[in-house]
């Protein structure tokens, strides 16, 4: 199944071009939130 | 080169000038073009939201309700009164006043956020060149390197029918009856007709709204709309369904219209006024030359992309002028969207989740998708209503009537779509809308504390009535 994003979330994930799939939700159900993306982001630094 | 813009946006309504102030926010050199002027040569800021749609709309429906509710309803208050009169030209001129303050309000906004407005008619030239056409006839080329067209719609004419400006008129002659008419037809049960058919309504005049669909309000869930069609008519407006205008005729100061009914025979029906309010069409007229590469499909919206891109780079259409929903927020947000995407940013909107309000009262809302159509797409889904009748915050309010309709996916509990007729239907299908922005179950609004008393509460046994799980109602049995 995809993962469901929070809006603010699909946002920065599209903008840093992040596969929302490799991204662990915190979230209710996995949800993956802004803070998860964020968090994700700062982790792995675009290339 | 005299002028050289980053975006050059041409309308001023919710879709342009949203577009226009968010561009200039993102520091591009924005302007935007207005033909738009009134009856003194000024020009009107706001388009066909501010001007002559949402907004003078609400006035009449909010002003007119007022009245209903001080003839008929105050008394079950042990409020007592000699006598109520409405002063129409009244009620219309502070109509109007909110409409100045509203469109001065955006030439504020240009101002405050560095928005270059030109007053005048825009066209879109080849390689993004821009033409004004000026109030009193010069003319200007404007350069640019983004355009983005916003021009919106107007009201469809129908031949049986030709408007007069007195007699038949549309939806913007409507909004500006000095009195009452005595017998009104509308042509036309779609949000336009039954808005205006209302106002007229509740002040006294005698409605017939004929509408040629057999389907009252197809668009909308179908429970929903046999609830709003049986409360209207409880009002005492005669919605004809399956009513096809053939011909019309003025006499004197009458207006004798034919309609052929479901059966094929032939009524004739005689009106003081007729709004003629069977659709919007979108407006392109003098905007494009034949060599600029917009395109358009058949129906005349210009063609675009998800991210409404035309077929030209660097060139876009956003609002009425485009498909989709023909709504102020629909075009306020593929504005922003485009701004952002001029601007080097993402830009996304999410077109599953727009609501749809209608402003009657009760007022009509809805977000995602209606029972009927989750049917045909073979979706297996489950779904709980709740009674505003059982609604303590409702009935304190004396406003019983319609339901609250929550619909999930069977096997995710994903919410698809929530349909409301009653009190504040908007302002409960926005909850609904934010909880589906968040891919929400039924569960997640179940375990979410409403407070006590609200309409919201009516969501929220919905919500629980989807499981079988109401407290305020007998819940039905599971099939």
């Amino acid at each position: 199944e995809d993962p469901i994003l929070s809006p603010a979330a699909r946002k920065i994930a599209e903008e840093k071009g992040i596969d929302p799939a490799a991204i662990a939700g915190t979230g209710k159900g996995g949800r993956v939130t802004k803070e998860d993306v964020v968090r994700h982001a700062e982790a792995k630094p675009a290339a | 080169m005299a002028n050289q813009f980053d975006v050059v946006v041409i309308g001023a309504g919710p879709a342009g000038y949203v577009c226009a102030i968010r561009a200039a926010q993102l520091g591009l050199k924005t302007a935007c073009i207005e033909k738009w002027t009134d009856d003194k040569g000024k020009t009107k800021l706001g388009g066909t939201c501010l001007n002559v749609g949402c907004i003078p709309s609400k006035a009449l429906l909010d002003s007119s309700h007022k009245f209903v509710e001080a003839q008929k309803d105050f008394k079950l208050h042990g409020i007592n009164h000699s006598g109520v009169e409405m002063d129409v030209p009244q009620m219309v001129a502070r109509k109007d006043k909110i409409v100045d303050q509203l469109t001065g309000g955006v030439g504020g906004l240009f101002k405050a956020n560095k928005v270059t407005l030109f007053e005048g008619a825009g066209k879109v030239l080849a390689n993004k060149q821009i033409e004004l056409t000026k109030g009193d006839g010069s003319v200007e080329i404007i350069d640019t390197k983004n355009v983005v067209i916003a021009t919106g719609s107007r009201p469809v004419e129908i031949p049986p029918t030709p408007t007069d400006g007195d007699l038949i008129v549309d939806s913007t002659g409507a909004l500006q009856f000095q009195e009452t008419p005595k017998r009104l037809g509308v042509i036309g049960a779609g949000v336009i007709g039954l808005e205006l058919g209302s106002v007229w309504g509740r002040l006294g005049s005698e409605v017939i709204v004929l509408e040629a669909m057999d389907r009252f309000l197809a668009a909308a869930d179908e429970q929903i709309s046999k609830e709003s069609l049986k409360i209207f008519k409880k009002q005492g407006l005669d919605i004809r369904m399956s009513a096809r205008v053939t011909a019309s005729e003025i006499k004197g100061k009458e207006v004798h219209v034919t309609y052929s009914d479901a059966d094929g025979n032939d009524n004739v029906v005689v009106f003081d006024k007729l709004i003629v309010a069977v659709g919007r069409r979108p407006y392109t007229e003098s905007l494009l030359s034949p060599d600029c590469g917009v395109n358009m499909d058949e129906r005349g919206f210009i063609f675009v992309d998800e991210h409404c891109a035309t077929d030209v780079p660097g060139v876009y259409a956003i609002g009425d002028v485009v498909r989709g929903p023909m709504l102020a927020h629909k075009g306020s947000e593929e504005g922003i969207m485009v701004a952002d995407i001029i601007a080097g940013h993402v830009g996304h909107m999410n077109y599953e989740l727009i609501p749809s309000v209608i402003y009657t009262h009760p007022e009509i809302a809805w977000v995602g998708k209606t029972e009927q159509e989750l049917k045909a797409e073979g979706v297996d889904y489950k779904m709980g209503t709740f009674p505003f009748a059982a609604s303590g915050r409702a009935l304190a309010a004396n406003e019983k009537e319609g339901m609250v309709k929550v619909i999930s996916d069977v096997k995710s509990d994903r919410i698809l779509g929530i349909h409301v007729v009653g009190p504040s239907a908007a302002e409960l299908v926005q909850q609904g809308v934010i909880a589906m922005e968040f891919a929400a179950s039924t569960e997640d609004l179940a375990l979410t504390i409403f407070s006590h008393p609200t309409l919201s509460e009516a969501l929220h046994e919905a919500v629980l009535a989807v499981d079988g799980q109401a407290i305020h109602i007998a819940n039905r049995k599971r099939r």
